[in-house]
């Protein structure tokens, strides 16, 4: 008996004593849910926190810039400055009454000009410091970021959850932070990111109410952005990185005068690079199952030889948005965001060693092949008119 | 010092108590000194009552019995009618007379005081006669018991409606009922000094451990108490761990409960005056099973157990986990959850913890008061219970909707439970889990955990591993554990209670077509 008196004073003491010093109450925290990177023309650091406003009763709280037209909002935003990204955090701390929470961050927005000026070595601080999830997606937009952080989306909560959702819709571009990672210490630390694109406003609406879309794709190497792509660019480089999802291919026919839609159900690519010698060879193979989803013209597609003129019709459409991939991407920006080098060191290691030093250069010379085979599965219902 | 004292002070007043008992032995051949020392033993119990008349109209008789616990009716026309009739032969021995008319199933002779006033106790009139050393206790106990009714704490929706009563001659015959073979054997003893209360060991001969047997004997002769009212009072004093909150015999109110135990070589404790009756040797998981679980489909009650093993998790740590995870583990809630979370406890002017222990305290609070609520006041406190927890709790800003949410679960869980006396253990220890996540975190509900655990592991009931079959892990044993196999592979009996006569049935008699008799 007296053993377990012992027993209970000692657990109660390693209770009592310890006096829950990491309890973090939700009502002390600033729940973060998107960070927005910008650089000011001091050359300071800006960073534009987008936090969640418990009860939506976020009006005037915060102050800073805090735009908040159209009734009740979810979140408010608040800025903090300074050269670094931790003491632009430090400056954000003074100003918020909660303490912060990143976990909930999960989505980062960098601005065209800090892109510019090269990210990876600010963006250190998300991948060191434990809170900040890996999972998080990174945006690069064209303009200012906080201009984006300040839009109020219509059917999302906030503008880092209909970031999300788009990244997640996988249309185009998606990068969390630990793909970027995995790019950056690749072997050409070139990088794709999605682009953030701000809608203008139609006429009658605030210009917070316009809405953010991705429609093209920065590239970056070696952390520092260099170009952006188009969306028919950015849907090639999906297609070398077997990371092609969804896509709408038109085609027309030159028998037909009208087009034909086709909706991609499944697209594999698998690159197969050969080493002769000096010369370099990449063949890329796709396979892909389309199903026609709009038929103008007059063809009937449930006759055979209709059906294989589509599918090669489909064929010569898709290789055609890769060769435009790649005249702009190996031959114009020189960059390897297609994964080249990748497939080389991974299929001839040893080979790769030697090439690697003068890869830069190697990669505008490699001669690419095409081997796709597209098939559509089904043609659908409808008339044959 | 002290407790020597004490202890020494005590068996002086036993033994005094002892002296007093003192009564002569054997009955005397003179009926009128047999008459004084019951009459001086029964002075001031206005129920006795002494009745004297003449066997035959010659030789002098006395009847004693207790009112109310006898018959009286089959006394007048079966006792004292046929032998109070005059017989013409005045040398008739009243002995032979008393063979020949009594006209009473069961008659005892009884040659000493102490077995006198055993059969008036339990209600058997006693037939002494003038010079004789031997009177006679007449089988005609009968007083007023409860008709065999449902059980109301163990419904089922499929099985048998009858449960065991108070009376312990009933319930051993509702175990004779169902296993009709002479091998279940009964063996009785008295226990209280004052209630003398009656208690039966029930057991299947060669199918029960022998040394199983004489070890609850051994616990039960050692009980030296005044009064046994419950069989809880009984348990208490067996059982292997005094200070463990976790039950170590099954209790149950239904026969079909304690036949199956039975034929798995458990020994099953009747105690006169309660419905409740004890099987031991128990294990937890046995306490997960219900008497149902046999009766029904057993996909269907594979599954129920499961239900029932993550609603026994969800009751003991759902608060705790609710609690840990919003006050030290945020990035673990989903996005969007944790939002909403955020929003509603933000008006709460209290840390989760204390708004965890508060609802808690009060659901629990709740249901005790629901417990022992004459029925005529039930309303109001269903009333007052869905405002206390519920939305008006919210709308007053005490706690968030999500604690309500978890509280209500919690409830829901802990009555899933099929055995009372395991919800109430696991109930109890939610609360020093709900602290030590309050403090710790998680690390702190898993150092919980792992305490219930390792104490759960060093438990034995009636020295069978308390966690058996999974700890000792017997492979065979799961099959009625973590799931309820079929009736037809239930071939073998529990490992440990089961041992001595594996095989409870014929082996392959899964139905299939090929078998015939179609």
């Amino acid at each position: 008996m007296r053993r377990a008196i012992m027993i209970g004073v000692i657990f109660m003491a390693f209770v009592l004593l310890t006096g829950c010093w990491d309890r973090r109450e939700t009502n002390d925290l600033a729940i973060i849910t998107g960070v927005a990177l910008d650089k000011n023309k001091e050359g300071q650091i800006e960073l534009t926190a987008e936090i969640h406003s418990p009860g939506g009763s976020g009006n005037g709280s915060g102050g800073g810039e805090d735009n908040n037209q159209g009734g009740v909002q979810s979140t408010v935003l608040q800025i903090g400055k300074g050269s670094s990204i931790p003491e632009a955090i430090e400056n954000l701390n003074e100003k918020l009454p909660r303490e912060i929470l990143w976990s909930h961050a999960e989505a980062i927005v960098i601005s065209k000009a800090f892109a510019e000026n090269g990210i990876s070595d600010e963006l250190d601080f998300f991948v060191r410091h434990p809170e900040p999830r890996l999972r998080s997606y990174v945006f690069i937009s064209d303009g200012k970021a906080k201009e984006i952080m300040a839009l109020r989306p219509s059917l999302e909560r906030s503008v880092s959850e209909a970031l999300i959702k788009l990244a997640e819709s996988e249309v185009l571009m998606k990068a969390t932070l630990f793909d970027l990672m995995e790019m950056l210490k690749g072997e050409q630390g070139a990088i794709v990111l999605p682009m953030i694109d701000k809608l203008s406003p139609e006429e009658g609406q605030l210009p917070s109410e316009s809405i953010a879309y991705i429609h093209r794709s920065a590239v970056l190497k070696q952390g520092k952005m260099i170009g952006v792509i188009n969306d028919q660019i950015s849907r090639g480089v999906l297609w070398f990185r077997n990371e092609i999802n969804e896509s709408i291919v038109t085609v027309e026919p030159d028998e037909a005068d009208e087009i034909i839609s086709m909706n991609l159900i499944k697209g594999r690519t698998d690159l197969v690079p050969e080493i002769d010698g000096q010369s370099l060879k990449m063949t890329v193979k796709i396979v892909t199952i389309d199903d026609v989803i709009q038929n103008q013209t007059s063809w009937d597609l449930k006759r055979l030889d209709k059906l294989k003129a589509l599918e090669n019709e489909l064929v010569q459409k898709i290789e055609k948005c890769l060769t435009d991939t790649l005249d702009t991407v190996q031959k114009e920006m020189k960059i390897d965001i297609i994964g080249f080098g990748e497939e080389f060191r991974r299929h001839h290691p040893k080979k790769w060693k030697k090439i690697k030093g003068d890869w830069d250069e190697k990669f505008p010379t490699v001669q690419v092949d095409f081997d796709i085979d597209a098939r559509v599965l089904r043609a659908g219902k409808g008339s044959e008119t | 010092m002290f407790f020597r004292k004490k202890i020494k002070f005590n068996k002086n007043i036993n033994k005094k108590q002892q002296d007093d008992k003192q009564i002569p032995k054997p009955l005397f051949s003179n009926l009128e000194k047999n008459l004084d020392i019951l009459r001086e033993l029964y002075k001031e119990c206005s129920d006795v009552v002494f009745r004297s008349f003449l066997i035959a109209g010659h030789t002098k008789a006395q009847l004693i019995y207790i009112k109310g616990l006898s018959n009286v009716e089959e006394m007048d026309n079966n006792v004292l009618t046929p032998l109070m009739k005059k017989s013409e032969k005045r040398t008739v021995n009243p002995k032979t007379l008393i063979e020949q008319t009594l006209s009473v199933a069961e008659v005892v002779k009884i040659s000493s005081f102490e077995a006198c006033i055993e059969q008036l106790s339990v209600g058997n009139p006693i037939l002494l006669l003038e010079g004789d050393e031997q009177g006679f206790a007449l089988g005609l106990a009968k007083w007023e018991r409860r008709a065999i009714e449902e059980p109301t704490g163990e419904l089922v929706v499929r099985g048998p409606r009858e449960g065991f009563t108070e009376a312990l001659e009933v319930n051993t015959s509702l175990l004779r009922r169902k296993i009709r073979s002479p091998q279940l054997k009964l063996k009785t003893l008295k226990l209280g000094r004052y209630t003398q209360t009656a208690i039966a060991l029930a057991y299947i001969e060669d199918l029960a451990d022998e040394t199983l047997i004489e070890e609850i004997n051994q616990r039960l002769k050692r009980i030296d108490i005044d009064g046994i009212l419950e069989s809880g009072y009984i348990e208490e004093l067996i059982q292997d761990n005094p200070y463990t909150p976790f039950p170590q015999v099954l209790i149950s109110e239904r026969p079909d409960t304690a036949v199956s135990s039975l034929l798995e070589g458990r020994v099953v404790i009747i105690v006169d005056g309660t419905p409740f009756v004890m099987i031991a040797p128990t294990t937890f998981f046995s306490l997960f099973q219900s008497g149902e679980d046999y009766y029904h489909h057993f996909l269907i009650s594979t599954a129920t157990r499961w239900l029932r093993y993550l609603f026994c998790f969800i009751s003991l740590l759902l608060p705790s986990l609710y609690v840990a995870v919003i006050t030290y583990h945020q990035e673990m809630v989903p996005t969007t959850l944790l939002l909403t979370m955020v929003d509603s406890r933000e008006v709460v002017p209290f840390p989760a913890l204390v708004e965890a222990l508060l609802m808690e305290i009060t659901f629990e609070g709740l249901r005790e008061a629901g417990l022992r609520l004459p029925k005529q006041v039930g309303a109001a406190v269903s009333i007052v219970g869905a405002l206390v927890i519920g939305q008006a709790a919210v709308d007053a800003g005490l706690v968030s909707d999500h604690m309500v949410m978890v509280v209500a679960i919690t409830g829901i869980a802990s009555f899933t439970i099929p055995r009372y006396n395991l919800a109430i253990p696991i109930r109890l220890l939610r609360f020093p889990i709900m602290l030590l996540a309050g403090t710790f975190g998680l690390v702190g509900v898993m150092i919980g955990l792992l305490a219930i655990m390792t104490h759960l592991s060093t438990l034995r009931s009636f020295g069978v591993p308390y966690l058996s079959p999974v700890a000792p892990m017997k492979g065979r044993d799961m099959k009625d554990a973590l799931m309820r196999a079929p009736l037809w592979k239930l071939n073998t009996r529990p490992h440990l209670t089961g041992e001595y006569n594996k095989h409870r049935q014929g082996s392959n008699q899964k139905p299939h077509s090929d078998k015939g008799g179609e």
